[in-house]
């Protein structure tokens, strides 16, 4: 009853943040000087040429006009074609969104399974060799841009460029997952750049989200009742501090939507930064405000699993009350 | 009831957090470790003789990595070349280009990105052109001028047909021409003095002219003169249907092209091999990396400084090609300072340009006019503004300016060019006292701010088109230069059906333009092409324009 409430309210809050970022996207890119007409006309267009395009492709209709005509595709499901190309954006997007997600998911699964045991461990860590060690790692994790951890993978592990040619150091396959192979080598070293930044800053946030556990009471109760500090920790500690770390995956996955675009463009793969900064340049306005409307859906809807799944995984929150936690 | 609710489950979850706890208790009882004590302050104190008791994230660390170097070995043996080989001939070529098409609509979609790729691989034009930018037969096979030069009649070649089995014959040419002037397609600004395309017989054509016009056929053998399927309806932007040696198989906007072999082609130019895959690498370091680990085995262009290391390579091949791209650093005639020549001559005295050729790699050759040495009219001009910031600051002076009062320009142009050219730009003016204040734009805005606006007084563009001195004679162009003199002599060039008399109208309008300082010509830039050994028929010149790929073959070493 009460998580049916709260998924209709977050519902409404979804529709209205949506129409809210289309309104803005909409008016944000009629600010940029430019259009799709000129860059399509070239350099030694005529400007009646340029005149006739614009007419062609919609462009001389009014800014209300044009919003409520992609608004009402939008409300049919329809996000319109792409002027420049004339393919249809959402299929443009589904195009490039098979190299960028399994891009973030291979990353953030890099980055999961490097950052939690390292940061648990970094927690728990007694010996000054391992304090120091995973002190040294997050720091030197966190502060390597992900242009150079790619180009340094690039010279230790890239095909024909680097000193074990293991992989390929750049672009995707043509077929796509058809070869699945393949498709898996070329996002593995892009993966393995932004995975271990990623992985540093959650080995961060484990670390201490564990040490405030560490002596919160939990732990304590935990050892009261026969476990070690370490299995308190793990068992206990790290199911309370869950739910956010939860929210700091779900942050950390928004944030390498656009974090990935560092190494798309190093390893050349064709993923929707490289898409986005395209049409940007040419102007491609319809596409643009298609695309960053379906990225800020995909955030939006981040934020209500990631709320779904915190009610899912902390009971405190599941009958829609705290009152406990004070307790 | 609802109050209620919370109330009876909040004993329920404690139960089970209860029972969490006890689940371990046992199991801890049997460990037989040393365990620390339930004493915070007890527990501060205690070290540990060995680090053993927090072993797991190492072992977890060790594990992850073994995997990661099992998983990478696994997949890196599975990878590897696929392509069949026939005869010692590799089946299908990868090749790395640099500007990407955003469409494949050649009539209405600008940029030298599509002539690359589609004339004379997928489509053909009436006539065509060859590596040295001069007009040879196409789709027709020879053809007669009258001698007053306003009537060209050309003779089709038999037997053609497009890739859809249509064939190809006179009503296809006239009907293309016309579509193409009609509807004001890209090119039909070209075919100047046009009046008449008709059909004479089956396989000829005639055009008309109202007067005569001196670039016609290379003009022709650029967009203008392309053929399309009359009967043929696809959609332009996704895909093409012509008749060249190539079909389009795959397109993927802004990213790669994948061509195949037509298996009917009617024609004498064959493709050689089977497939051919075009990727667009627009980062140099990627497009390098693509190059060395075989990922690609031509790339054109490669950056003439990153080029050095394939050059002592014996398994790889470096060249630079002639090519007609000149790097104009456009001066507003109509600026604020820059409409006073003395200021733009002195910016041209001020330039070293063998400094800026140097930094580049050296691949580029000085151009001292608006004509580079493969079109007509060329004559070497880099004699008229050598570098002498002497005569640079006495020039300023003479218009004004000095150390009271310094001059401010600014230059705008496109990111693509990078910052590394506008930088030195600054610094050699910054040695004769003008302060460059550098505005480095998006194609887009470049287009908006200084094509359409003229809103500029310096202004950068690699114009890569032949034959295109007509935009110094057309005084509404960005330029803003507007000379009589320069506009009689390049209409008397084009009237004129005397080939030489032509060139030489044209050289002599050249240098007039450069004598104006209507700009100045930073130089005339040499694409290099690098690539492996064993690649063959891939051409070095004119090749981001034009780049027929049908005689492309790749044996591998």
């Amino acid at each position: 009853m009460t998580m049916a409430r709260f998924l209709l309210r977050r519902l409404a809050l979804f529709i209205l943040a949506l129409v809210a970022v289309s309104v803005l996207v909409f008016a944000a890119l009629r600010i940029l000087p430019g259009d799709v007409a000129s860059v399509m006309a070239g350099l030694n267009a005529p400007p009646e040429r340029v005149t006739a395009l614009r007419q062609r492709l919609g462009l001389d209709r009014s800014y209300p006009r044009q919003y409520l005509d992609w608004a009402n595709g939008l409300m049919h499901g329809d996000l319109g074609r792409s002027l420049l190309t004339d393919r249809p954006v959402a299929a443009q997007v589904g195009e490039r969104a098979q190299v960028t997600f399994p891009l973030i998911l291979c990353g953030l699964a890099i980055a999961l399974v490097l950052g939690i045991p390292l940061g648990c461990a970094s927690a728990l860590a007694r010996s000054p060799r391992m304090q120091a060690f995973s002190h040294m790692a997050a720091i030197v994790g966190g502060a390597v841009p992900a242009l150079w951890s790619g180009l340094l993978f690039i010279m230790l592990f890239s095909k024909g460029a680097g000193l074990i040619g293991l992989l390929p150091s750049q672009g995707f396959p043509v077929q796509g997952w058809d070869q699945p192979g393949q498709a898996l080598q070329s996002l593995l070293l892009p993966a393995l750049s932004t995975g271990i930044i990623v992985g540093a800053g959650i080995m961060r946030y484990t670390r201490s989200l564990l040490g405030d556990m560490l002596s919160s009471g939990y732990v304590d109760m935990g050892m009261a009742c026969g476990m070690t500090r370490t299995q308190a920790a793990l068992r206990i500690g790290l199911r309370v501090a869950s739910p956010q770390l939860v929210s700091v995956v779900g942050l950390t996955m928004a944030e390498m939507i656009t974090g990935v675009m560092v190494s798309e463009n190093l390893f050349a793969l064709p993923g929707l930064g490289s898409m986005l900064i395209a049409d940007v340049g040419n102007r491609d306005l319809l596409a643009v405000q298609s695309e960053l409307l379906l990225l800020a859906a995909f955030f939006l809807l981040l934020g209500l699993l990631v709320d779904i799944v915190h009610r899912l995984i902390d009971p405190r929150l599941r009958d829609g009350t705290r009152r406990e936690v004070a307790a | 009831m609802r109050p209620d609710e919370p109330g009876v489950h909040a004993p329920g979850s404690a139960t089970e957090a209860g029972r969490g706890h006890d689940r371990p208790g046992p199991r801890a009882g049997a460990d037989d470790r040393p365990g620390p004590s339930t004493d915070p302050t007890l527990n501060e104190a205690y070290r540990p003789m060995s680090s053993r008791g927090n072993s797991l994230p190492w072992k977890l660390l060790s594990l992850t990595l073994a995997l990661a170097l099992v998983v990478s070995l696994w997949t890196g043996h599975r990878g590897g070349q696929t392509d069949r080989t026939q005869g010692g001939l590799a089946g299908s070529i990868s090749i790395g280009l640099k500007l990407p098409p955003g469409n494949l609509d050649i009539r209405n979609q600008s940029g030298t990105a599509l002539d690359q790729l589609l004339i004379g691989n997928v489509y053909e034009g009436l006539v065509a052109r060859d590596s040295d930018n001069k007009v040879i037969p196409g789709l027709a096979k020879d053809w007669e001028v009258s001698a007053d030069g306003l009537e060209y009649t050309f003779h089709l070649n038999r037997g053609m047909r497009f890739s859809n089995g249509h064939p190809l014959d006179a009503a296809d040419v006239v009907w293309s021409l016309r579509e193409l002037m009609d509807r004001h397609y890209q090119g039909s600004e070209m075919l100047r003095n046009y009046r008449s395309i008709d059909q004479v017989g089956a396989t000829t054509v005639r055009l008309r002219l109202t007067r005569p016009y001196q670039h016609l056929l290379w003009e022709l053998s650029g967009r203008a003169g392309l053929v399309f399927d009359h009967r043929a309806s696809y959609d332009m932007k996704t895909q093409a249907q012509g008749s060249g040696p190539y079909l389009v198989e795959t397109f993927r906007p802004n990213d790669s092209v994948i061509l195949k072999a037509d298996p009917h082609y009617w024609g004498p130019r064959k493709a050689k091999t089977g497939t051919i895959r075009i990727r667009y690498l627009a980062d140099d370091n990627a497009a390098v990396n693509a190059l060395r680990s075989g990922d690609v085995q031509v790339l054109a262009p490669i950056t003439a400084n990153l080029a050095g290391p394939f050059r002592s390579d014996p398994s790889f091949h470096v060249q630079a090609g002639d090519d007609t791209d000149k790097f104009v650093l456009a001066m507003n005639g109509k600026g604020g300072a820059t409409s006073d020549i003395r200021v733009r001559q002195a910016i041209r005295y001020a330039i070293d340009h063998k400094q800026l050729i140097a930094s580049r790699g050296g691949a580029d050759k000085a151009l001292g006019g608006p004509i580079p040495p493969l079109d007509p009219g060329y004559e070497d001009l880099t004699g008229l503004f050598p570098h002498d910031p002497g005569r640079a600051r006495r020039l300023l002076a003479q218009a004004g300016y000095g150390p009271g009062r310094p001059l401010r320009l600014r230059l705008t142009y496109a990111n693509t060019y990078g910052a590394e050219l506008g930088d030195q730009l600054r610094s050699q003016l910054k040695a004769v006292g003008i302060d460059l204040d550098i505005r480095m734009v998006e194609f887009s805005v470049w287009l908006q701010d200084v094509h359409a606006n003229k809103d500029y007084d310096l202004s950068l563009v690699d114009h890569g088109e032949s034959h295109d001195f007509y935009q110094w004679a057309t005084p509404t162009y960005y330029y803003n230069y507007d000379s009589a003199k320069v506009r009689q002599l390049y209409d008397q060039a084009m009237d004129t059906v005397s080939r030489e008399r032509s060139r030489d109208l044209l050289a002599k309008a050249a240098r007039q333009v450069s004598e104006d300082a209507a700009a100045d010509w930073l130089f005339n830039y040499r694409i290099t092409t690098a690539w492996h050994q064993g690649l063959e028929g891939f051409p070095v010149n004119l090749n981001q324009s034009l780049l027929p790929l049908a005689d492309l073959t790749y044996r591998k070493a």
